[in-house]
């Protein structure tokens, strides 16, 4: 029993950096459509740098690097301009498919060419690794959790979300607490999809694009209304969920299509869940996310 | 330090509408080949080239049909400021029902009538699966956009356990594929090309009928409105949830009637797994919805474009993926310009030292 627990680790780690990372975002009032591209993305990335140096820390580090930008990035634009964000995510969703898989299909025949074995270059999974996968994570959703609500980062965040032009007007400077919400969210994104190849799959697939585990995460953030430890419970019943897929699917009889459905309908039914039931009062998301935030004041 | 400041036209720029897409599509461009050259070594000028010759590819006419009704579709929704992001899905339920007619059902020896109700059938599934997005944006407030993305995997694993199980045909060399539909029930092609006139006829009838509905009705009217302004409906006593699931199901319907003549018209059968052999309508269409800016009259240009670029990403593939990744690439980078550029007709940008 404990073995099984300890098994869904990698998979737990992937799922929960992402969401925290993306409600992290989230709560500064971006609203964040680019995650399952820049899942792709981060993945790829951490595969790249992890074959080319046969250290998976330095795969970890170039995921976070470049996921960050990429975060900084899209904060910059949906705050600076009065764009939409949706839009804008959407488009950045497409090109981290692509980029994704233009990195990582050369390194893919590299790796192959060079005979290099994925246990040359992913982690080694022990069960105190394992351990470890469960326990950083939920270190982290706690920092997160006191940097949001005891810190004067947090507290600019928050403001951020619930209403920019007022927290402007206190005082808060919106574009500089969005990139750095963007930078530290999507650092985490990264180093979430780093785990995805790094200890999950252990490998990358150029095929890792259809699996739209990106979109997973963002239901399992939406439906624990962004909160840090929330999030680790759906992160925990997700990641149960598509681990066992296929266990579930032998104890049942159901088929595989049926199976890999399974996490999407549980996605969909948890986010509807989550907004008709008093969840949404109690964890309500950020007023103004998703708006767009220009100030006439600009004019000058 | 240098600070950009955006300030409000007081009126947006002339020709706007015919100017933007333009630049989108030339930055977009630029900045394609910028990552492609920077990652694959692709130069600038192969990859104009590439694309030139994709604007006279044979198959060009095909997508372009297949990409107006598509966009059709999505200039619909976009209209309403519902992000049906998940046409790939209706695409793929009515191309599931369409299957279903020309292989199993007691129709497939009536040609005319298994094409006609193939059609119909599509639609309504395309609708049913938009309308489930639908309800759920009106009356549980859960973002469509995840719903419809979701949808969509959903659709192609229903597809896929049809495909491995009891529609697996017979005459498939060892492929996990359906049996093709015999060629009496195929759409007819218009000369020599890939495109057929089945499509041709729908794309017209479709385009100006949703025209009409935009333009002169009472439902094109709310739908406009509730892209604009959903109070003004909200104080005209109109009931906005029920005007979101009205706007996505038509949508839907479109995009469930695209599945069809892929089908017939097209791939004569479903392969498994779907994912990977779908052609990827569904995104694309998005990008023709936003470079015709909303007007159903550009959308065949946008059309045009688009699967310029479509065939342009299958002729530089880079990795045995069919070209999917130049694909995206692509895709994203005209959409992200777009996005940006947009807000130039509105507001210009100046710069401050």
């Amino acid at each position: 029993m404990i073995d099984m627990i300890l098994e869904i680790a990698p998979v737990f780690i992937t799922y929960y950096l992402v969401a925290l990372g993306h409600g992290f975002f989230e709560k500064s009032g971006v609203l964040n459509l680019a995650i399952d591209g820049l899942f792709i993305v981060a993945a790829s990335v951490a595969f790249v740098g992890a074959v080319y140096t046969l250290n998976p820390w330095v795969g970890v580090l170039s995921a976070a690097v470049i996921t960050a930008l990429f975060g900084v990035f899209l904060a910059y634009v949906t705050t600076k301009f009065p764009v939409s964000h949706g839009a804008v995510g959407l488009s950045l969703m497409f090109l981290g498919y692509g980029i994704g898989l233009i990195f990582g299909i050369p390194a893919n025949f590299y790796a192959n060419s060079q005979r290099i074995k994925s246990a040359d270059y992913t982690f080694r999974i022990t069960p105190d690794v394992e351990v470890m996968m469960f326990i950083i994570p939920i270190i982290i959703g706690f920092l997160l959790l006191y940097i949001l609500n005891y810190t004067k980062l947090g507290a600019s965040i928050r403001a951020a979300g619930e209403n920019p032009h007022a927290a402007a007007a206190l005082g808060v400077d919106v574009l500089r607490t969005r990139l750095i919400a963007g930078a530290i969210g999507y650092a985490l994104i990264g180093v979430g999809g780093a785990f995805f190849t790094l200890a999950w799959r252990s490998g990358w697939d150029p095929k890792i694009y259809l699996l739209g585990y990106g979109w997973l995460a963002f239901a399992i953030s939406l439906s624990a209304g962004r909160h840090p430890l929330v999030t680790a419970i759906n992160a925990g019943i997700f990641a149960t969920l598509v681990k066992y897929q296929y266990l579930i699917q032998t104890t049942t009889g159901i088929s595989t299509e049926v199976a890999k459905m399974l996490p999407f309908i549980a996605a969909i039914i948890a986010m509807v869940i989550f907004n008709v039931t008093p969840l949404r009062r109690i964890l309500a998301p950020p007023a103004s996310l998703g708006k767009i935030y220009y100030k006439e004041e600009k004019t000058v | 330090m240098i600070h950009l400041i955006v300030v409000k036209r007081i009126k947006p720029i002339p020709f706007s509408g015919f100017l933007i897409p333009l630049i989108s599509l030339i930055t977009g461009l630029l900045l394609s080949g910028i990552i492609l050259y920077l990652s694959s070594g692709i130069s600038f000028i192969d990859l104009m080239a590439t694309i030139l010759t994709a604007f006279r590819s044979p198959t060009v006419v095909k997508d372009t049909l297949i990409l107006t009704l598509v966009g059709i579709s999505l200039v619909l929704a976009f209209t309403g400021a519902v992000w049906n992001i998940g046409s790939e899905g209706q695409i793929h339920m009515g191309m599931m029902v369409s299957a279903w007619t020309a292989l199993f059902s007691a129709l497939a020896d009536i040609p005319i009538l298994a094409k006609i109700v193939g059609i119909l059938l599509a639609a309504i599934l395309g609708a049913f699966w938009a309308f489930i997005a639908g309800v759920l944006r009106a009356y549980a407030k859960v973002d469509e956009v995840p719903v419809t993305l979701m949808l969509n995997y959903i659709a192609y694993y229903i597809l896929d356990m049809l495909v491995y199980g009891p529609w697996r045909g017979k005459r498939t060399w060892g492929y996990i594929r359906t049996d093709e539909i015999p060629k009496i029930l195929r759409f007819q092609r218009i000369l020599n090309t890939t495109a057929t006139w089945e499509a041709l006829i729908l794309v017209i009838i479709t385009g100006i009928l949703v025209w009409l509905l935009l333009r002169y009705t009472t439902i094109g009217l709310r739908i406009r409105v509730l892209g604009s302004n959903p109070d003004i409906l909200r104080s005209a006593g109109i009931s906005v949830p029920l005007t979101i699931v009205m706007a996505l199901t038509l949508s839907g319907l479109i995009s469930g009637i695209v599945g069809s003549v892929y089908f017939f018209g097209d791939t004569y059968r479903l392969s498994y797994p779907l994912e990977e052999h779908t052609a990827n309508y569904g995104y694309l269409g998005i990008l023709v919805a936003w470079l015709s800016m909303l007007d159903i009259r550009a959308v065949p240009v946008a059309a045009y474009i688009v699967s310029s670029l479509r065939i342009s990403g299958t002729l530089m593939q880079i990795g045995g993926l069919g070209g999917v990744e130049t694909m995206f690439v692509f895709i994203g980078s005209v959409l992200l310009t777009y996005s940006i550029v947009r807000i130039f007709s509105e507001y210009s940008v100046k710069i401050r030292f």
